[in-house]
């Protein structure tokens, strides 16, 4: 078992606060990823448990014990960092072999440990080339070899795929989610891309400016964002924002009157004291849909949008414009009528819509979708 | 594509890099070419370019025992005791900087210590002063400690010249290495020692070896420092300059001197450009 629990951590160069009062759970086997624009502090949180930076407030345990003063060496955790790091004057054999005789195991567990973990990782053949014999996708493994052949108690990723082009990117994050499965450790991985978080993270910690904006399942913050900046930063296409202002407040949720024109009744936990206060209004370009006949126009939010352009990706496309003076991206299920310029009618149910309030905070959404487990 | 130059552009570019080979060469050729000659063919003017080369002044600066029926008239030239001199310093000043030299180059490099810069400064500042300034005081310090005319005394003083570069030097180098490469080391279960005796150094063996070549051309070439501050440990520089007595000037067995001189520290170079494996660093990051 491996848990890792951080209370109140926090990180200053001088007088630079980076990371403010961290307080995060992580259980055993939990593949958590931290994400956050640059600049967040999420990699410098990640070398902070690694023991690669010194903490210079709160504690950080593993499995129970505060490690706060515990060398790198003598945590016993794995990283692979973004640029690799591999050793360049030794062979893969040794660069494997090296976390193994720094334990000062036998040479006979060595060697079956290294063989293990490199037709774990299908890197057999590649044992006796130096690192710079190799392309950038088997430097990777290589890399998670060595932070694996240890069986450490938690692993760490850095950014590890930033270096990766598209096509490897993706067969990596495939294969490390494998891996986790596999290993069940776990495991910690920073990265500043969303799809990353989305598709790999049992638990994803969105950080701003030193602060932890919102934990919770990729589900959970795809739905329930906490705030603005989650909203905008978790999917893709990026989540419309259009100003408003709350014409009232009842129990089904909020009449919202937006800037473009239409009136939403949006479901969320009504609070009074909004009403009259501007509101910003937020809507996934996913859930929209061309707006039809037979909806019925006082329950969905309706939207003229002033086409810009079209983006087509074969299975689904895209439409961009503007709706009164705000930008616009939606999703257009069949791209027939949506060539070129023109008017085009979207349509959304409220039920699909976030209301953020003037400090960016969400309010509590009532019908989010029932988690995906 | 080949850029193309007109045959007189050509021409010219050729017998430029000519005459500065020339002028390089030169005291070279003159050099060799008198160390093998006899004291009168010297003397000739216009100087002969064709000759019976003969090793005799070679002969001279090492056979002590037959010195004193050469053709020169009675000298005793003793210059094998100069050359052990010369290495024991010269060898001795490179380990001795090694030693100091690479931590501190460390520290500089990966440590955040107070007035970091200005400290390297400060070291890097004793390549720009003149080392008679070092000298003079030291002389009658060195007589009064008895560190006058001993190898300590002279590896010690050495250091002035070879210290500042061993540490510049492996400072930089240091930091051509990716930190993250200790790091990852460190993440492995390395302590620091482990971290720079199986990481560090091995990836500092190329550049220190060409560092070592080169303070080792410095220690071997200084002259000042030995002429003051030892007499019978005087290093072959010094020894040189003996052989120009007042009176008697035997011109073909400096020379031969000199060609020895040269010789050993070329033949280091050679041997040490062997280990000098380029770009060992490539392909550990990114």
């Amino acid at each position: 078992m491996a848990d890792v629990r951080l209370e109140g951590l926090s990180k200053a160069y001088g007088t630079i606060q980076v990371l403010r009062n961290i307080d995060l759970a992580i259980d055993h086997g939990e593949f958590v990823v931290f994400v956050g624009p640059s600049g967040s502090g999420k990699s410098t949180l990640l070398r902070m448990i690694g023991g690669l930076e010194r903490i210079s407030g709160g504690r950080l345990l593993i499995d129970n014990e505060v490690v706060n003063d515990v060398d790198a060496a003598d945590r016993n955790l794995g990283m692979v960092f973004q640029s690799y790091a591999l050793y360049p004057h030794m062979t893969v054999r040794e660069n494997l072999a090296f976390p193994l005789r720094m334990a000062k195991l036998s040479k006979a567990e060595i060697d079956t440990r290294v063989a293990q973990t490199a037709s774990l990782l299908q890197m057999d053949h590649l044992l006796d080339r130096k690192p710079r014999h190799l392309s950038g996708g088997q430097r990777q493994r290589v890399a998670i070899g060595r932070a694996i052949v240890r069986e450490p108690k938690v692993f760490l990723f850095d950014e590890p795929l930033s270096n990766l082009d598209t096509e490897l990117r993706v067969q990596m994050r495939v294969q490390i989610s494998k891996l986790h499965k596999q290993l069940g450790n776990t495991m910690i991985y920073v990265t500043h891309d969303q799809i990353e978080a989305m598709t790999m993270a049992d638990k994803i910690v969105v950080l701003k400016d030193g602060v932890i904006e919102q934990v919770g399942s990729p589900h959970d913050l795809y739905h329930n964002p906490a705030s603005r900046f989650v909203a905008g930063f978790i999917g893709s296409p990026k989540m419309n924002f259009l100003g408003g202002k709350v014409e009232a407040a009842h129990e089904s949720g909020m009449d919202v009157r937006l800037d473009a024109g239409a009136v939403v009744c949006v479901p969320v936990e009504p609070d009074k004291s909004l009403v009259g206060k501007p509101i910003t209004l937020g809507i996934r370009p996913d859930d929209f849909s061309p707006s039809s006949a037979e909806k019925d126009i006082a329950i969905d939010l309706d939207l003229d949008l002033d086409l810009d352009f079209v983006e087509h990706f074969g299975s689904v496309t895209y439409v961009y414009g503007n709706a009164g003076k705000e930008a616009v991206v939606a999703k257009a299920s069949k791209p027939d009528p949506l060539k070129g310029s023109g008017k085009v009618r979207l349509a959304a149910s409220p039920a699909d819509c976030h209301l953020f309030m003037t400090d960016g905070k969400a309010l509590r959404r009532l019908h989010a979708p029932a988690n995906w487990n | 594509m080949r850029l193309k130059r007109p045959t007189s552009t050509n021409l010219i570019l050729n017998l430029l890099v000519g005459i500065c080979a020339l002028i390089l060469a030169f005291p070279l050729v003159w050099i060799v070419m008198t160390s093998l000659k006899q004291q009168a063919e010297v003397m000739t003017w216009p100087p002969t370019f064709l000759f019976v080369p003969t090793l005799d002044n070679f002969r001279v600066l090492f056979d002590v025992a037959q010195a004193g029926a050469t053709s020169y008239g009675t000298i005793k030239v003793d210059f094998l005791t100069p050359i052990t001199n010369s290495v024991v310093i010269a060898l001795g000043s490179v380990i001795i900087s090694l030693l100091i030299g690479v931590p501190a180059g460390y520290v500089l490099a990966r440590r955040d210590i107070p007035l970091k810069e200005d400290i390297a400064f400060f070291i890097l500042g004793f390549r720009f002063a003149p080392v008679l300034l070092v000298v003079i005081p030291l002389f009658s310090v060195f007589q009064a400690i008895g560190l006058y005319d001993t190898y300590i005394g002279m590896i010690w003083v050495y250091q002035v010249v070879t210290l500042p570069m061993i540490v510049w030097l492996s400072r930089s180098y240091i930091e051509e290495i990716p930190k993250d490469i200790e790091e990852a080391a460190a993440m492995d279960g390395a302590k620091p020692v482990r971290v720079v005796l199986h990481i560090v150094l091995p990836l500092l063996k190329p550049g220190l070896i060409g560092a070592s070549l080169l303070i080792f051309l410095l220690a071997w070439h200084n002259f000042a420092l030995g002429l003051i501050l030892s007499s019978t440990k005087a290093p072959v520089t010094v020894a040189l300059l003996k052989l120009l007595n007042p009176g008697v000037q035997f011109y073909p067995v400096m020379a031969a001197g000199l060609v020895v001189t040269m010789v050993i520290p070329v033949i280091l170079i050679v041997i040490g450009q062997r280990h000098l494996e380029r770009g060992l660093t490539f392909g550990a990051v990114k």
